[in-house]
């Protein structure tokens, strides 16, 4: 039962995670920065708990105003490049991010002894849920509680006129901006709203699991993160959450059995749903994929042609 | 500072220099795969280091020399497999799914190294290991000239192919203007092909290269490659070649310089803060005019 609860926290924060870098990808960028976010949010709201005594919910929410406030100041120059440069820009962010932690040292003196970040050793002792004895199932609550806020939040955004002027843009930047649309604020508004829910996200995660280090928040996890609403697919929220729970309850761990060919085989499907469904799993009405149509429709539409002709 | 610090200063940066013609070569790979497709293949430098590996195959019974050359073919091999795969049966005009399924192959390619050697490093031979050139009161290293030696004569081979053949002129075409290609009667597919394959061949070399000057490979190197490499092809300005291999150098040297004055776990921040200053008063890179932005 601890093992499922367990996973249940995991695919929450990853949902939390992916549901970050969907308010991104919706304006049609492509941010590698949420590892970044993710990380910042980890270590303010570990900092938070563990060395200054705070609250926990304290802590989430200055954790997640300062990744949004991180993002929107790195957001107004990276986001005058898109494409392939704003991919870099937002690696080199998330890189910088991470090498900062990895020389970060600053400990204090608590009833439980020193605690702090170590550099390269990790920053450990985020004890909080169990200095206050929470439950797992408590823990849970609270992570999935924010999961559906966020959800909620992002549901009703996208039905406001805010939603309305991320998509414009991200289906059509020149389009949108010849309408009246200020470019600068749809994205930078949408990057900071994600980069808030990737600092609660990183929190979440460093309360969740006691212990973290700057080697949980690479490239790759910032490759997780967009790889949820990508395979999704970016047309609904449910989509992102369809990919977390593939990713992280099917193939991560239900394919454990595997042993060594779980990872080979994750990579693999990733590349096989791309293959398959290039909009995402709920991105477009089911059809079939390009290469095949082609060939059916070839079948189909020959015997109607001869027929005419005949 | 001290005299001689000054010394080990120009020294380490001039290494930096030599190895950054690896980064120079992966760089150029993703600048002409950009050029030709406007698309990322992520899984590039993964597609190198494993090109890398599986010319170790080759090592008990060829001479050094003809192992570098494995891992070049082996790069064009990956590559052409990386096209087919990754891009040819993809739409073209959804940018973000041929950018998930390079991530996709990245995983792969990476997995698959460390299924197969279990996740140890392996030697990789060097040449000219002990060699050592007194120049003055430097001194250069043997395998790094080497590597700088293989860097240069990957980038002139792939300079006089681009120029001098038919094949060049048509890869240059369909970057420029592929409707265009298509209508003088090229086949923008097949040219694709070639490119990936071609760019494969650089990446062979530098995967070569990479463990020919660290002496060992490790599926670690793939993540820091691709990275390093992206870093490479923004600062020189997609779709320059030139731009790629000044940047390379360029990257190769302040690395160094940083590793030497501030260590080692801090000199990757100080590049990606040349490369933010580059995206933000030269977003076209060291080559383009200034102002042109993807």
């Amino acid at each position: 039962m601890d093992f499922y609860i367990g996973l249940l926290q995991v695919i929450g924060v990853h949902s939390l995670l992916g549901l970050s870098a969907w308010c991104v990808l919706h304006t049609g960028q492509v941010s590698l920065a949420q590892g970044g976010f993710f990380a910042i949010g980890a270590y303010g709201a570990g900092m938070l708990t563990a060395m200054f005594g705070w609250p926990l919910g304290w802590a989430l929410l200055v954790a997640a105003l300062l990744s949004g406030a991180v993002a929107v100041a790195v957001g107004f120059p990276a986001l005058r490049v898109k494409g392939l440069m704003l991919v870099v820009a937002t690696t080199a962010f998330a890189e910088i991010v991470r090498l900062v932690f990895f020389n970060f040292s600053w400990k204090v003196s608590t009833p439980q002894g020193l605690i702090g970040p170590d550099g390269g050793l990790g920053f450990g002792g985020i004890r909080y849920f169990q200095s206050n004895a929470w439950s797992g199932t408590e823990v849970l609550l609270l992570i999935w509680a924010l999961v559906a806020g966020v959800m909620l939040l992002l549901w009703s955004l996208d039905r406001t006129r805010i939603g309305t002027l991320w998509r414009a843009v991200g289906e059509d930047e020149v389009a949108a901006q010849s309408a009246g649309i200020s470019l600068t604020a749809a994205k930078v508004s949408a990057f900071g709203i994600g980069g808030a829910i990737a600092g609660l996200a990183g929190g979440l995660f460093s309360h969740n699991t006691t212990h973290i280090e700057h080697g949980n928040f690479t490239i790759l996890l910032a490759t997780f993160a967009i790889a949820y609403p990508i395979l999704g697919g970016l047309k609904s929220l449910a989509g992102t959450l369809v990919a977390v729970v593939f990713i992280q309850g099917v193939l991560v761990e239900g394919l454990r059995f595997l042993g060594d060919w779980r990872s080979l085989l994750f990579g693999a499907l990733i590349l096989l749903v791309m293959l398959v469904r290039p909009g995402g799993v709920l991105g477009a009405p089911l059809t079939l994929p390009a290469f095949l149509r082609r060939q059916v429709r070839r079948a189909s539409v020959m015997p109607t042609e001869r027929a005419r002709h005949a | 500072m001290q005299w001689i610090d000054l010394l080990d200063l120009v020294q380490s940066v001039f290494d930096g220099v030599m190895f950054g013609a690896t980064y120079a070569l992966i760089g150029i790979g993703f600048t002409l795969i950009f050029g030709v497709m406007h698309k990322i293949n992520l899984s590039y430098a993964a597609a190198s280091v494993g090109a890398a590996y599986l010319s170790l195959l080759v090592v008990q019974i060829a001479p050094t020399p003809l192992v570098y050359l494995a891992a070049a073919l082996l790069g064009g091999v990956l590559g052409a497999l990386v096209y087919f795969v990754c891009f040819r049966f993809l739409p073209l005009n959804q940018p973000l799914a041929t950018l998930m399924s390079t991530v996709g192959m990245l995983l792969v390619l990476e997995e698959a190294i460390v299924h197969a050697t279990a996740g140890m490093p392996q030697n990789y031979p060097a040449a000219f290991a002990g060699v050592v050139f007194d120049v003055g009161p430097f001194m250069l290293r043997g395998d790094l000239m080497f590597v700088f030696g293989l860097g240069c004569a990957a980038m002139v081979g792939l300079k006089l192919m681009l120029e001098k053949t038919r094949l060049g002129l048509a890869t240059r075409a369909v970057a420029q203007q592929s409707v265009a290609a298509r209508l003088c009667g090229m086949s923008v597919s097949s040219t694709n092909a070639t490119t990936f394959v071609i760019a494969g061949f650089l990446g062979g070399t530098a995967g070569a290269m990479t463990g020919a000057a660290i002496g060992v490979l490790s599926p670690l190197l793939t993540l820091p490659m691709t990275v390093k490499g992206l870093v490479v092809t923004v600062i020189g300005g997609l779709g320059s070649i030139p731009g790629a291999i000044v940047a390379g150098l360029v990257v190769g040297g302040v690395e160094n310089l940083f590793q030497f004055l501030r260590g080692v776990s801090e000199r990757d921040i100080y590049v990606m803060l040349m490369l933010f200053a580059f995206l933000v008063f030269r977003p076209g890179g060291l080559f383009a005019a200034p102002g042109g932005r993807d």
